[in-house]
């Protein structure tokens, strides 16, 4: 398939892997990139250090495009973003946050830039400042959308944008690919369907429980990571909801990434101090999610664990390599938008 | 030139069905509607009695030759008692109509299988609006023609199961026999084009509806919806068990406050009344009374005719699917 994505990027479907967490490893990324798609680095959990080596596998594993993203609000972030720029990864898809600089790095090597929006308003500024393409997020998605749908947020910035937009929040199958397309997207990006793959490195007890959840399955609520953010529904999620902000725990949470970022903790508590009060509740709530995500993903624990996850778990009830599934994908997606013609004439 | 389940089942021209609305879906914009090669409704809450049910039907049949929808709202409320329901089933048999649009309960908790019976026997197409794919499956059981399948995006009610209209309608699909129709975030040819790639037989629209020459409501308002974005409305009314989805307003802020504070139903029944809904659309002011509108506003730019309308969304689709085709080496 060809669209503007595809073609920008150099890959044979335009099919984009979401950076989640601890699950977009650099195995995952070069598998997704190897099966014809582009593999997204998630690096919020790594350190500059990490970055760079999980950059070097990637390269190891795979000679195809690939991404790597950054989560500008995270403690952290920019200094992976620098990163990034200086091993020269095709693309980059920055979120939360202004990534001007990051445009005008990589593009100095003729590397791409995506930005992950919600609104129109973002979506065009960062068009202004010279990035390639938007990643949309409906709230249909896992984690971070807000409450405008895929179906109204596609093509209102379909419309409103020279630049090529990939859909992302709800979609898992051809039919999506097939209506995404219909609504002016380039491409798709897939979190939900991707973690739920042979190669995903998700722990097998919540790729079980993808399986088993339907589309009412999950929760969208600020109180898990202070912005708004879908999860499965679990008891562990309903918890931590019911529970909002701790404090304690964000200060021993805090301590860990600290030890996993590789910086003494007293810098990191002390840059996070002078950030301001929203900011430290901010980066204080995101360390207790940070803490309930890795342990759902790494361990499998669903007692404490917290799972991101997207509506279309409902629609996922296999798992398939990533190869198979990115092959099914493209033949109901034509045969959907065969229909569609047929509908029409 | 469309041919799908829903203009096969109607004999129309276009798979784009008006959505109800409470005081505007009256016989001439209903009439409207369905002119212009689409569906359109008669709202039955908006009549009391029987006979004036029944003009009503008859109003609109002086004005078109074409079907239309009747919409039931099998719900409890202030005005529209289960006596009122019955009553609009038994009309709507006798008057024979083309077809129906419940929403709320299941037809056959409130009026029994004889209603299901007496409404198929007299020939008239029954189509429930759900959220959840349990609702579907009951509509289907019980002799159902057809769903449509209202995603959170849906001004309203949208069910509380909060899915989008993109999930939904795939899960739907994929789950039912009968016909599904996609409500929700629609509001142009791309969006047609999305739902029947997502194996839906047509759309359901109603907010894009209000911004038309033929509806029957105060400038001011059309002028809103052009004005205001897809994140310009809200839901309210999660704590009293009946959520609802409408254009952020004073009223609605007012009434999320009170919500906040734990404040009671009595409280907010003023507040949501029907009759002051049906001022605001009359005097213009969107901040008297809950607008009921969805996410789809985000894509309303104009005031056509129904018919400028239809077609323009007609020929969307057209160019949407053809660079999909494109696209998939179709």
């Amino acid at each position: 398939m060809k669209t503007r994505i595809t073609e920008m990027v150099g890959i044979k479907y335009p099919i984009v892997l979401s950076g989640m967490s601890w699950i977009s490893t650099p195995k995952m990324v070069a598998a997704v990139s190897n099966a014809g798609g582009l593999g997204i680095l998630a690096t919020g959990p790594l350190n500059a250090e990490q970055t760079r080596e999980s950059i070097r596998e990637i390269r190891k594993l795979t000679d195809k495009p690939f991404g790597a993203n950054a989560s500008l609000m995270f403690p952290g972030a920019a200094e992976n973003a620098k990163v990034l720029l200086q091993e020269k990864v095709p693309v980059i898809n920055f979120a939360l946050g202004k990534g001007d600089w990051i445009v005008k790095e990589a593009h100095k090597y003729g590397g791409k830039v995506f930005a992950t929006v919600v609104n129109v308003k973002h979506a065009k500024r960062a068009q202004d400042f010279g990035t390639d393409a938007v990643i949309a997020t409906g709230q249909e998605a896992a984690a971070h959308g807000e409450d405008v749908t895929s179906l109204v947020l596609i093509p209102h910035l379909a419309e409103n944008l020279d630049i090529p937009v990939i859909a992302a929040g709800g979609f898992a199958d051809g039919r999506g690919i097939a209506a995404a397309l219909a609504l002016g997207a380039e491409g798709v990006a897939m979190g939900t369907r991707l973690m739920t793959t042979k190669e995903s490195p998700l722990h097998d007890n919540f790729k079980k429980l993808t399986l088993e959840k339907d589309v009412y399955d999950t929760l969208f609520s600020k109180r898990f990571d202070g912005i708004l953010c879908r999860v499965m529904k679990t008891d562990a999620a309903k918890h931590a909801i019911k529970k909002g902000l701790s404090w304690p725990a964000a200060f021993f949470n805090s301590q860990d990434i600290a030890k996993q970022m590789g910086v003494p903790y007293f810098k990191l508590f002390l840059g996070v101090l002078l950030s301001g009060y929203k900011n430290a509740r901010q980066l204080a709530f995101m360390a207790n999610a940070f803490k309930a995500i890795r342990v759902a993903t790494e361990n499998g624990d669903s007692k404490t664990g917290v799972l991101p996850v997207g509506q279309v778990q409902g629609l996922i009830h296999d798992q398939p390599t990533v190869a198979e599934l990115f092959e099914r994908i493209m033949k109901e997606a034509k045969s959907a938008q065969a229909k569609v013609n047929a509908a029409l004439d | 030139m469309f041919k799908t389940a829903i203009t096969e089942m109607f004999g129309v021209k276009y798979p784009i069905i008006c959505g109800a609305m409470m005081w505007l879906c009256k016989p001439k914009m209903c009439a409207a509607v369905s002119n212009a090669g689409g569906i359109g409704n008669l709202t039955a809450a908006n009549y009391e009695t029987a006979d004036d049910f029944r003009a009503a039907i008859r109003e609109t049949r002086k004005l078109t030759d074409k079907p239309f929808f009747i919409a039931i709202t099998l719900l409890p409320s202030m005005r529209i008692t289960p006596e009122h329901h019955k009553m609009y089933v038994r009309v709507c048999a006798e008057e024979k109509v083309d077809g129906i649009e419940f929403s709320g309960t299941p037809l056959d908790k409130v009026a029994g299988m004889e209603a299901v019976e007496l409404l198929k026997n007299a020939g008239v197409r029954m189509f429930h609006k759900v959220g959840a794919v349990r609702h579907a499956l009951h509509a289907q059981k019980i002799g159902f023609d057809g769903v449509y399948a209202a995603g959170i995006e849906e001004g309203g009610h949208p069910l509380n199961d909060d899915v989008t209209t993109m999930v939904l309608t795939r899960k739907m699909v994929s789950s039912l026999k009968i016909p599904v129709v996609s409500v929700g975030g629609i509001a142009d040819g791309s969006g047609l084009a999305a739902a029947l790639a997502l194996g839906a037989d047509g759309v359901m629209m109603a907010s894009r509806f209000i911004a038309t020459k033929e509806c029957e409501v105060h400038d001011n308002i059309k002028q809103e919806l052009i004005r205001r974005q897809e994140f310009d409305t809200v839901i309210y009314g999660k704590s009293i068990g009946l959520q609802g989805r409408g254009l952020k307003s004073k009223v609605l802020e007012e009434v999320l406050a009170i919500e906040a504070r734990h404040g009671g139903f009595e409280e907010l029944i003023p507040l949501l009344s029907g009759q002051k809904v049906k001022e605001a659309w009359e005097t213009g002011d969107v901040d008297y009374a809950p607008l009921m509108v969805g996410q789809s506003i985000g894509l309303i730019n104009d005031i056509p005719t129904c018919a400028e309308l239809m077609e323009r969304m007609a020929a969307e689709a057209k160019e949407h699917s053809a660079r999909a085709a494109k696209l998939c080496g179709n």
